[in-house]
């Protein structure tokens, strides 16, 4: 095994409370297993912290109503919970921590003041689940082929939300005296993640939320194009934006 | 020559930044924002320093990052670019701790580092320091001590050493060894730049780590101790990059520096 190798198991070992808990790792006896696990959940700690106030910014503006802080819940003992199923970047695990952020902030006393919180949290969680996973480091690795079966990413999630919270998001960054009210008019997002970890919301119109239902890396962009209701051209140019997005890739396998 | 003594740039306190006195320069870990207020006025007053923007030198570094890390080499007129001795994420991708990590001390990564700096070094306009990264346990795979190891790169690359005291007093902490003691051992003739900061008790590690606060006087003494030790320190840099970071801690923290040399 190379060096290099040997490194990505110590920092899978920091990553992945389950692979700490193996043979696997034990067995190699590498590092003293005390700090080796004081450091993974120092790490663990830092990691959410820049996740949960990057993805919860809206809600951690709205504190000073709800009283709760998104990153409180990292010194709460059901985070404390999670660490021996913790894998940090794995999307179960930025589920668990959302849910306990969301659970946490939604049942603040000022909550009520604050009619959009629930959906707010749920599109906040929604941008931070679909930020997880392997993600391409190099700028020089080559996307996919584009001529196979259309298929929607895992993680890119289509969000039916009752108040248009894009109309007001700028607002709750800014000063505010009376929380800023979010219009009630039913929106569709698009939440999308490139194979660089970037995350994108974007409206999504109903050729869109079609297409990001119906792609399953088995229909050919014919079939898709039929059972979608779309002409040729309207399927081409929806796809060519959800690979942009990285929404959709394009299969290749048998 | 006198030693430049200054801070990271923190864009929170941009205003404040913008018009001080007593900061010869600015470390820069982020690109400026591109509604930065402030920025045109930092550019124009400090000299700025590129500081860690390409990730990790044990892969080569594909051809866009190297364009980006010129681009703002260029922008922020850099004396030298810094980047850090660090190995965080898995080669597939899969998994990142998103947090500095040393490598492996072996002699594979020692070819991997020396390869990758040189080649980017035939890219950069500006000399490249290199700066150490604590480690909180030993790997027993490792093959050779930290500072063995950074000697050997910085002899077959010709690069600078950004030294990082902090790193090195918690290193010695961890190893039950004397700060000065284990400082000795680190190739102290390389140095172009060094880093201070305060620590603090993390409730997870249940000892010192790295935190945006200020440097104690046992801090600063071990900063005078080591620039007497680096003939070629050219800046000392308040480490501190963080948006709980105040403009007291900043200010107080870099005339704290400036009387302590």
């Amino acid at each position: 095994m190379s060096d290099r190798a040997l490194q990505d198991i110590v920092l899978r070992a920091l990553a992945d409370g389950p692979f700490r808990a193996s043979r696997e790792w034990q067995q190699r006896a590498l590092a003293d297993p005390v700090r080796v696990e004081r450091f993974a959940r120092f790490l663990a700690r830092h990691f959410y912290h820049e996740r949960i106030v990057h993805f919860f910014k809206y809600s951690r503006a709205l504190a000073r109503v709800t009283g709760r802080r998104p990153e409180a819940v990292l010194r709460s003992p059901a985070f404390d919970a999670l660490f021996p199923t913790m894998v940090l970047g794995g999307r179960n695990t930025a589920r668990a921590v959302a849910g306990l952020v969301a659970g946490d902030v939604v049942h603040g006393a000022a909550a009520a003041r604050v009619p959009y919180l629930k959906e707010l949290l749920r599109y906040e969680s929604a941008m931070m689940i679909a930020e997880a996973g392997p993600r391409v480091w190099r700028d020089d690795e080559p996307p996919g082929p584009d001529d196979g079966a259309p298929e929607t990413v895992e993680g890119t999630a289509l969000l039916e939300l009752a108040y248009d919270l894009p109309a007001i998001l700028p607002q709750l960054l800014g000063p505010w005296a009376d929380v800023p009210q979010a219009p009630a008019r039913p929106i569709t997002l698009l939440v999308a993640r490139s194979r660089h970890g970037r995350v994108t919301v974007a409206l999504a119109d109903s050729v869109v939320a079609r297409v990001v239902e119906l792609a399953d890396g088995r229909r050919t962009p014919e079939q898709l194009a039929r059972a979608a209701g779309l002409g040729p051209g309207e399927l081409e140019a929806a796809l060519a934006g959800l690979s942009e997005l990285g929404a959709v890739r394009f299969a290749t396998g048998s | 020559m006198a030693l430049m003594v200054g801070a990271f740039y923190n864009p929170h306190l941009g205003a404040e930044l913008a018009v001080a006195s007593g900061i010869d320069h600015l470390a820069m870990a982020d690109p400026p924002a591109a509604h930065d207020p402030h920025w045109p006025a930092i550019r124009e007053r400090y000299t700025l320093l590129l500081h860690d923007y390409l990730g990790q030198l044990s892969e080569p570094l594909d051809e866009r990052s190297i364009q980006r890390a010129r681009s703002l080499a260029e922008l922020y007129r850099t004396p030298w670019v810094a980047e850090h001795f660090q190995c965080l994420h898995t080669e597939d991708g899969r998994y990142s701790i998103n947090y500095v990590f040393p490598p492996l001390y072996t002699e594979e990564f020692l070819q991997r580092f020396v390869a990758n700096a040189s080649a980017l070094q035939a890219r950069l306009d500006q000399p490249l320091v290199m700066e150490n990264i604590p480690g909180f346990f030993d790997v027993k795979a490792s093959q050779m001590p930290e500072p063995a190891w950074l000697a050997r790169f910085f002899d077959a690359t010709g690069a600078g050493f950004l030294l990082d005291l902090p790193h090195v007093w918690l290193e010695a902490h961890y190893r039950g060894v004397a700060a000065e003691q284990w400082l000795a051992e680190f190739p102290l003739e390389r140095v172009v730049e060094l880093h201070v900061a305060g620590v603090e008790e993390d409730a997870d590690l249940r000892g010192p780590w790295i935190a945006p606060t200020a440097p104690s006087d046992d801090m600063l003494a071990f900063l005078a101790l080591a620039v007497r030790r680096c003939p070629g320190a050219k800046a000392v840099t308040f480490d501190a990059f963080s948006p709980s970071l105040t403009a007291d801690v900043l200010f107080t923290s870099v005339a704290r520096i400036r009387e302590a040399l």
